[in-house]
């Protein structure tokens, strides 16, 4: 009983907490606001009209939604790379970041599951995919795993900082017998999230650009560099607008595992490039049209360029101690790693695997206004779910938020 | 699957009294509530709210409802509509007929489960609606497959000109979306020896044929004995029937495409608007799982015709080609002609590697 | 430290049961292969109850039996327009050539099939009796009967027609089978399919290509 008026009064503080802020923190939330309802204007054209508004066509038939989606569920793995040096390594440096990375986490998860609703066709039967309610195939559909892990792993990291922050808000402090299972399980989850994603496209004969062993182990290298480097980018950001105390040491910690994932994906890459030209067959096609186009269709050359030498310049920068300790270089060449990543793990993963056709034939693919409207207001929706989160998280965690007992 | 007798999410949450054929909350397979009170009469011991009129059989179905459904947003919304509308006390019977049938359609299960009662009631209740919104009478079957059957499909590559009246016959038994023109087949013109070299071939070429040192190919869904696509479907909305065809529930899909990323042949199409087929050029004589009408954001395929191939006629492509070029027939029957052609010309499929053994084979003279 | 090997023990437990899920996942594939599946599943064929015969229709048909394989061939001579032909060519053919009122009929028949040295009317047409065909060797052959006319040379077409691999079915699929007979596809004049335009163009896909 007294759990739940607890909870009650948290609800309330946190939606005080939310709806005051600073003036630059208003015209953040509106903007958001904005890009949202932009969103659910273009959703709402693509419900009426079908997904025929989007560039998707049966030759290409996952696009921006998909790629995005796969991108995300990566950023939403890489929260593991700091909850394990704090909750299992008990590395004490993180601690401050740690349920920063768990806001990016969730944020992403929603954002990868609001991503998949938008791709669907038929959005009002999307309860047949509920286990007891419809048909779930499971385990023969690698989406259902997906379904299950996405889920799962929301519910860790929504129950393990809440749990902190729970125990936080009333003064007390939190119990290590409690969370660190969950820690644990969370640890084996994100690896698990990342790679069924992955198996996802992996299980698939009909496309060998996807059906080749090394796309799992990419995909988490390429996650434990995109999203890491994310977080550094929000703690440079809560560091400069808030209170929150974020150490250079952390920052720095983080850097190297970011450095070190992008060195990993670095030459996984020229694995899969060596692969691919050295003794090109018949498969090498859909990397072939990726790098330098095929038939005179050229649509990602621009993108996959740009994302590698991009890559490059951020794994060589990062790969430099000095470059690297200084801070503004830091974080641009995070910046441009995500980016990088945001572009390969995207446009040029989802879209040359249905290029060329199974019979040859290459239609390509451009996203519609729709198609970006959507997208954009997803990512706002993210950042607005972020921006709570964070919020709160670090009211309660600075002090600022405790509970008071309001008979007393 | 089977020990449960629970296959999916029941709508007689109301009724505790389960009627065989109790899809529908007011206990009538077929058609509105009103307009089947002769049928009724027997059961009516068993609940008072057969005593209902059709408006307080709807109005209560929807307060059961509602509670259970809370949750389901989205699905609330189309349901919610119709709820609506069958609560307005000024709409005609009409409207709330099909409001309720909407609603029946919305909250159904999966065709792949069904019992043959459960086939038949979704059955009635799609012909009454198309009855409803257009006035005409389509004849829909829920034939299964017959015992002893397996469909299988060999195509030859000598005998093929070309001339695409396969295609045509196709898209008009199957009321193929007209504004996407969507299709099912494609007929590959490949250059002779190039050897089946797709990459090069044109599968929309629109000049005299035969052309001059080509040879032409069909390709379409080649019901695959172990179909990718049926295994990535989330939902189980595409299975194989006993009867070796791959087939799709039109009203379970959820629009996913993931069957359309794993199909190594091309053979699924997806409805990205609304299909139209002019009212004058629909097909009426339709199957459930075949060329009924679709709506948009499902995905549909290739049948082998089954409203055709299950009655005992050959497919529509079969039918139309004038060059005797396709051959189709059981695969169990040892006399059957396809048998023969397996039997006694070099056949070969597409991707055999793969292991998804297609049963469409290809063979020259 | 025993914590650690608990959690361990839970998760290996947790892989052990995903995979005994994922191991069903091929279970009802009994066979290699279709074509061990095809085999082993004719083996008791019972037969189904779908038959052609609701599809033949109105098709007069006829049974012939040619080497293992029976079956039905759609009637020819209550088809042919101005059958049968002794209403005009009462005189055998060699006495309507000699007279001086030969009459210029069928002049719309060209035969494009084979070449002069091979063939004219009288390889196929029986000169002395015009309501029959006659075989190479001079043999009557009925015009119901007139697949085995073009069977003389048509070997490997007649090989593969009988199994089933050349030509078309009637309407079904399913037993009895019923076969369309050579020229029901094919002019015997002019047996040769024409080039023509194919039946559509989808431009869609055309722009989409673009």
């Amino acid at each position: 009983m007294r759990r739940l008026k607890v909870f009650g009064s948290l609800v309330k503080d946190s939606l005080d907490v939310i709806t005051h802020g600073s003036k630059k923190y208003h015209i953040w939330m509106a903007f958001l606001t904005f890009v949202m309802l932009v969103g659910m204007y273009c959703y709402s054209v693509q419900l009426e009209h079908g997904l025929s508004v989007t560039g998707m066509t049966d030759r290409v038939s996952w696009g921006l939604y998909i790629s995005n989606f796969t991108f995300l569920v990566g950023v939403a793995a890489a929260a593991v790379m700091l909850v394990m040096p704090t909750y299992v390594l008990k590395d004490i440096d993180f601690k401050q970041a740690v349920l920063i990375g768990e806001g990016i986490a969730v944020a992403a998860l929603i954002m990868c599951l609001a991503f998949v609703i938008a791709d669907m066709g038929g959005p009002s039967v999307l309860w047949h995919m509920i286990p007891g309610i419809g048909v779930f195939n499971f385990p023969n559909s690698m989406l259902t795993w997906d379904v299950l892990v996405l889920n799962g792993y929301l519910f860790l990291n929504i129950s393990i900082p809440f749990y902190i922050l729970f125990k936080h808000y009333q003064g007390k402090k939190s119990n290590s017998k409690v969370y660190i299972p969950g820690a644990l399980l969370s640890v084996f989850w994100a690896v698990g999230i990342h790679l069924v994603t992955a198996f996802l496209y992996q299980g698939l004969q009909a496309r060998p650009f996807w059906n080749n062993a090394l796309l799992g182990p990419r995909f988490l290298a390429s996650a434990f560099a995109a999203g890491p480097a994310l977080i550094i980018l929000v703690l440079a950001i809560i560091r400069t607008f808030t209170v929150f105390k974020i150490k250079n040491k952390t920052l720095k910690k983080i850097a190297m595992v970011v450095t070190v994932a992008a060195q990993i994906n670095l030459i996984m890459l020229a694995s899969e490039l060596f692969k691919e030209f050295y003794a090109p067959t018949h498969h090498s096609e859909s990397a072939y049209y990726l790098f330098f186009g095929l038939d005179g269709k050229t649509a990602l050359l621009p993108w996959i360029w740009t994302s590698i030498s991009l890559n490059v310049l951020a794994t060589v920068t990062l790969t430099f101690h000095k470059l690297r300790n200084n801070s503004k270089v830091l974080y641009f060449a995070c910046f441009i790693l995500f980016v990088a990543i945001w572009i390969e793990k995207g446009f040029g993963l989802i879209v040359p695997g249905f290029i060329p056709g199974p019979y040859g034939k290459i239609v390509e693919y451009t996203p519609t206004g729709i198609e970006i409207g959507v997208t954009l207001g997803i990512w706002a929706l993210g950042a607005f779910v972020f921006t709570m989160l964070a919020k709160t998280a670090i009211k309660i965690e600075t002090g600022a938020l405790r509970y008071r007992k309001k008979e007393s | 699957m089977g020990d449960s007798t629970k296959k999916w999410f029941s709508l007689n949450l109301g009724n505790s009294n389960t009627k065989p054929s109790g899809s529908c909350g007011c206990g009538n397979p077929s058609g509105g509530c009103g307009s089947h009170n002769s049928e009724n009469a027997d059961v009516n011991a068993i609940g008072e709210e057969r005593h209902k009129d059709g408006f307080e059989q709807v109005f209560d179905v929807k307060m059961d409802r509602r509670s259970a459904f809370k949750k389901l947003t989205a699905s609330l919304m189309v349901g919610a509509g119709a709820v609506t509308t069958s609560c307005s006390v000024i709409v005609g019977e009409e409207t709330k007929e099909k409001a309720q049938i909407d609603w029946e359609e919305q909250f159904k299960g999966n065709y792949k489960l069904m019992s043959d009662e459960e086939k038949n009631g979704t059955v009635d209740r799609l012909v009454r609606s198309y009855q409803l919104r257009t006035g005409k009478t389509i004849s829909l079957s829920s034939k299964n497959a017959e015992e002893d059957v397996l469909f299988g499909y060999a195509f030859n590559i000598s005998k093929c000109q070309g001339y695409m009246d396969c295609v045509t016959a196709c898209v008009e038994e199957n009321n193929q979306d007209r504004s996407s023109q969507m299709e099912y087949i494609r007929i590959h013109e490949m250059k002779d020896g190039k050897g089946f070299n797709f990459n090069e071939a044109d599968d929309n070429y629109y000049h005299e044929v035969p052309a001059e040192g080509h040879f032409y190919m069909g390709t379409q869904c080649f019901h695959c004995d172990n179909p990718p696509c049926v295994e990535v479907c989330p939902v189980q909305a595409t299975w194989r029937e006993d009867d070796g065809l791959v087939v799709v529930d039109y009203d379970w899909c959820v629009g996913c495409r993931y069957c359309m990323a794993a199909c190594p042949y091309d053979g699924r199409r997806f409805n990205w608007s609304t299909p139209e087929v002019p009212e004058e050029e629909v097909n009426k004589n339709q199957h459930y799982l075949g060329n009924r009408m679709r709506k948009k954001g499902v995905v549909e395929k290739c049948t082998f015709c089954v409203q055709r191939s299950r009655a005992g006629k050959n497919p529509a492509c079969v039918e139309a080609c004038p060059t005797g070029a396709r051959i189709f027939g059981n695969l169990l029957d040892p006399d059957s002609t396809i048998r023969w052609v397996l039997e006694n010309k070099k056949v070969f499929r597409l991707k055999e590697d793969l292991g998804t053994e297609p049963k469409f084979w290809y063979f020259m003279d | 430290m025993k914590d650690k090997y608990h959690i361990l023990y839970t998760l290996s437990g947790l892989f052990l049961v995903a995979s005994f899920f994922s191991s069903c996942k091929h279970q009802e594939h009994e066979y290699h292969s279709i074509t061990d599946k095809i085999e082993a599943e004719s083996k008791n064929y019972q037969g189904t109850s779908i038959s052609s015969e609701d599809f033949i229709g109105d098709i007069k048909t006829l049974e012939i039996s040619e080497g293992a394989h029976t079956f039905l061939i759609p009637e020819r001579k209550s088809q042919i327009k101005s059958y049968a032909c002794t209403e005009c060519h009462s005189k055998s053919l060699a006495q309507m050539q000699n007279g001086n009122e030969a009459k210029k009929a069928h002049w719309d028949l060209r035969l494009n099939h084979a070449d002069a040295n091979t063939m004219n009317c009288v390889t196929c047409h029986d000169g002395s009796s015009m309501d029959n065909l006659t075989s190479l060797t001079g043999n009557t052959l009925g015009f119901n009967h007139s697949y085995q006319l073009c069977a003389q040379c048509h070997t490997s077409q007649f090989d593969d027609w009988k199994g089933g691999a050349h030509g078309k079915k009637i309407a079904s699929w399913a037993p009895p089978r019923a076969s369309m007979t050579c020229v029901n596809c094919h002019n015997p004049h002019n047996p040769g399919f024409k080039s023509r335009w194919p039946a559509r163009f989808n431009t869609q896909t055309e722009k989409e290509r673009r």
